[in-house]
């Protein structure tokens, strides 16, 4: 089985990676709110489940894509917290020099290979870069992280069956959070809508995930991937998830998510889930306690960091249009 | 007849644009193994390099019916390290891919700050007349694709740069947008056996000239070559080939109006956002001192009709632009009427 033994799971250590994101993203909110980042954002606060569950089960030469809602993705896949702070104060030393903000999130250095805001628009784009890593004979699958809102784009059925025809080595993972913008999921998919039958039906493998679980994200990830590897075609992880704030900005409460209330589904939220489970496991809530301390600690120097960094020349206006 | 760096002189038949094109291809697939042609019925024959499917069965790739997505794997493949070269038969069905071309391979450079490396795909679009092919089988779309920052956009409009275009798009670091005018396709010239490149941003002077400035590109230049023939040596005018419409080589325009004063520009699209409308705009901007006020010759802002009786009336003909050249110098009008080959069938002269 290519499933990995429970016990290998290093919870601990998926709690870090996981409240990496969360606090870094809290630590941004407020920037946010005192007009200190000047970019739309669209904060992951929520779904870190996903993320890195996804890019835990990844090697190094793995790459990842993504597309607006991506520093979650970008951060679980190693990239630096540095450069994303600067990048959304519009600073030179940011991850695009600036240029491109929130939606723009690369780090090639870690294989992650860039997200594009234009929901469906990554995925076929992301399908190409696997393909190139098949065509080069190099190792390495590509994840390529996206909406439900995304998934209703033709592209992406499109692409499904162009990444089966062709075997090409992606794992399509459908961040499902149940809104696209404020539409909710029941006003936009018919009564007989199917995923699992859709994907497979065009030749595409599909499972399903808990995406405020940990272990279910990762252990079929590990299973996909595994089967991927080894030459058996492209599959869609689809994942439940709660969006915790706004599309794009960050508010907590929303009117129109009726029968989709904060305080209910907060008691599914990942990491809290995730934390039951290590302190039962026998760590102490004051160890925890004192490692989120820590890593506020060190997001906060980032951040104050990025603050202090110059904004881009005017030159900079002109440069990478074109070789 | 052609000459090579070492000075030999090979004398080769003239070939057509087409099989300028295959030659390009072949010889980038062999020389350079990150390059692939894909797109729909290509190893059949779509596109002109259907046979070398056979050499290259892995590298010559049929596609499903599937624009976005088979333009955005080339995409994504040009970000990953490969040297796609798509092919789209009609520029209408490109346009389902619009995001892929505009919005994505366009903007990866830039919206990266140049960390996420480019997209050096090759897109060759077929574009413009054939008869009998009307409202929604002959677009251009040229001021469109001309107007997206990001992309090269390139238009051949002989057998010589249609070879040397391909190969330098292909071996860019940057998207590049080849739009092929359909009409062309059996227009012959003699081209060099080697590999070249002609340059992506430079325009081309075709013949030199000191009255008037005449300024093209694709179908329509050749419609201005003819356009020469019929008035003959004595009117002196120096015909330019844009070649690329993003960017417009501005500078060899302003040296030539220097000399000339006068200007005609000529498209086989729309008058509307016309290619033609921004090289006078930019003329006048530029301080030129015209002459005589600048024309520009192109189709009527309607839609292009199917009937020949209508599609007659469309496209600018040689008598059209040789008209329209006299008609600046204040040289009297000629009078030639077309056959019906001449007007509404592809040629398939040898320059």
């Amino acid at each position: 089985m290519a499933y990995l033994k429970k016990d290998m799971i290093d919870f601990h250590k998926a709690y870090s990676h996981m409240l990496r994101l969360r606090v870094a993203q809290e630590e941004l909110v407020k920037h946010y709110l005192n007009k200190k980042v000047f970019s739309m954002v669209h904060f992951y606060i929520g779904q870190e489940a996903v993320a890195t569950g996804v890019c835990d089960a990844l090697k190094v030469d793995d790459q990842v894509m993504g597309t607006h809602r991506s520093h979650g993705h970008y951060l679980a896949k190693g990239g630096s917290f540095r450069m994303l702070a600067a990048e959304l104060f519009g600073r030179v030393t940011g991850s695009a020099h600036g240029k491109g903000g929130s939606m723009h999130q690369v780090d090639r250095s870690v294989n992650f290979t860039g997200s594009s805001p234009l929901l469906g628009s990554a995925v076929p784009i992301a399908t190409g870069v696997a393909f190139a890593q098949k065509y080069l004979g190099k190792p390495g699958v590509v994840a390529v992280f996206y909406g439900d809102g995304a998934s209703e784009e033709g592209v992406v059925y499109e692409t499904y069956n162009l990444a089966a025809l062709r075997k090409v080595p992606i794992l399509f993972v459908l961040e499902n959070n149940q809104w696209s913008i404020n539409s909710p999921i029941k006003n936009r998919r018919s009564q007989g809508y199917n995923l699992e039958k859709i994907a497979t039906g065009l030749g595409v493998k599909y499972e399903h995930a808990d995406g405020n679980d940990y272990e279910d994200v990762y252990t079929k990830t590990v299973k996909l991937v595994g089967s991927i590897r080894k030459g058996g075609g492209p599959a869609v992880l689809e994942c439940l998830v709660y969006r915790h704030m706004a599309h794009s900005t960050p508010l907590m409460e929303e009117k129109h998510r009726t029968g989709d209330v904060l305080e209910e589904r907060l008691k599914k939220d990942p990491l809290k889930k995730l934390k039951i489970k290590i302190v039962m496991s026998g760590v102490l809530e004051k160890k925890l306690a004192k490692e989120e301390e820590n890593l506020r600690q060190k997001i906060c120097t980032d951040i104050a960091w990025a603050l202090e960094q110059p904004y881009p020349s005017k030159e900079e206006l002109y440069t990478n249009v074109y070789n | 007849m052609s000459t090579t760096k070492n000075g030999r002189t090979n004398v080769r038949e003239p070939i057509k644009y087409a099989d300028a094109l295959k030659e390009a291809t072949e010889q980038l697939l062999v020389s350079d193994p990150r390059v692939l042609v894909l797109g729909l019925g290509v190893p059949q024959g779509t596109g002109g390099v259907g046979s070398l499917a056979q050499i290259y069965p892995n590298r010559v790739l049929d596609m499903p019916t599937s624009e976005a997505a088979l333009t955005g794997l080339a995409v994504g493949a040009s970000i990953g390290g490969l040297r796609p070269i798509v092919f789209h038969d009609r520029v209408e069905f490109s346009l389902l891919a619009s995001d892929q071309m505009f919005t994505q391979a366009a903007k990866w450079r830039y919206m990266f700050g140049g960390n996420g490396g480019s997209a050096p795909v090759t897109l060759r679009i077929v574009v413009g007349r054939q008869w009998g092919n009307g409202p929604q089988h002959s677009q251009a779309f040229y001021g469109m694709f001309g107007g997206v920052m990001g992309l090269r956009v390139v238009i051949p409009s002989s057998p010589y740069t249609a070879k040397g275009l391909l190969i330098a798009a292909v071996r860019a670091d940057d998207p590049v947008v080849m739009l092929e005018p359909r009409w062309l396709y059996g227009v012959k010239e003699q081209v060099p056996e080697e590999l070249y490149e002609v340059s992506l941003n430079k325009a081309r002077i075709i013949k030199k000239g000191s009255d008037i400035t005449v300024v093209s590109y694709g179908d329509a230049l050749f419609a201005a070559r003819q356009a020469l023939e019929l008035i003959g040596d004595t009117t002196r005018v120096e015909l330019i080939d844009l070649v690329s419409l993003n960017p417009i080589d501005h500078k060899t325009i302003s040296a030539s109006l220097k000399k000339t004063r006068r200007l005609l520009t000529v498209d086989t699209t729309s008058s509307a956002f016309s290619v033609g409308s921004e090289v006078i705009a930019k003329a006048v901007q530029g301080g030129v001192e015209f002459m005589v006020t600048p024309q520009s010759l192109a189709c009527p802002d309607v839609p292009c009709p199917t009937s020949s009786a209508l599609s007659e009336f469309w496209y600018p003909t040689k008598v059209n632009v040789a008209n329209a050249i006299l008609n600046i110098l204040n040289k009297p009008k000629i009078d030639t009427k077309l056959t019906f080959e001449e007007l509404h069938m592809a040629p398939t002269v040898t320059l």
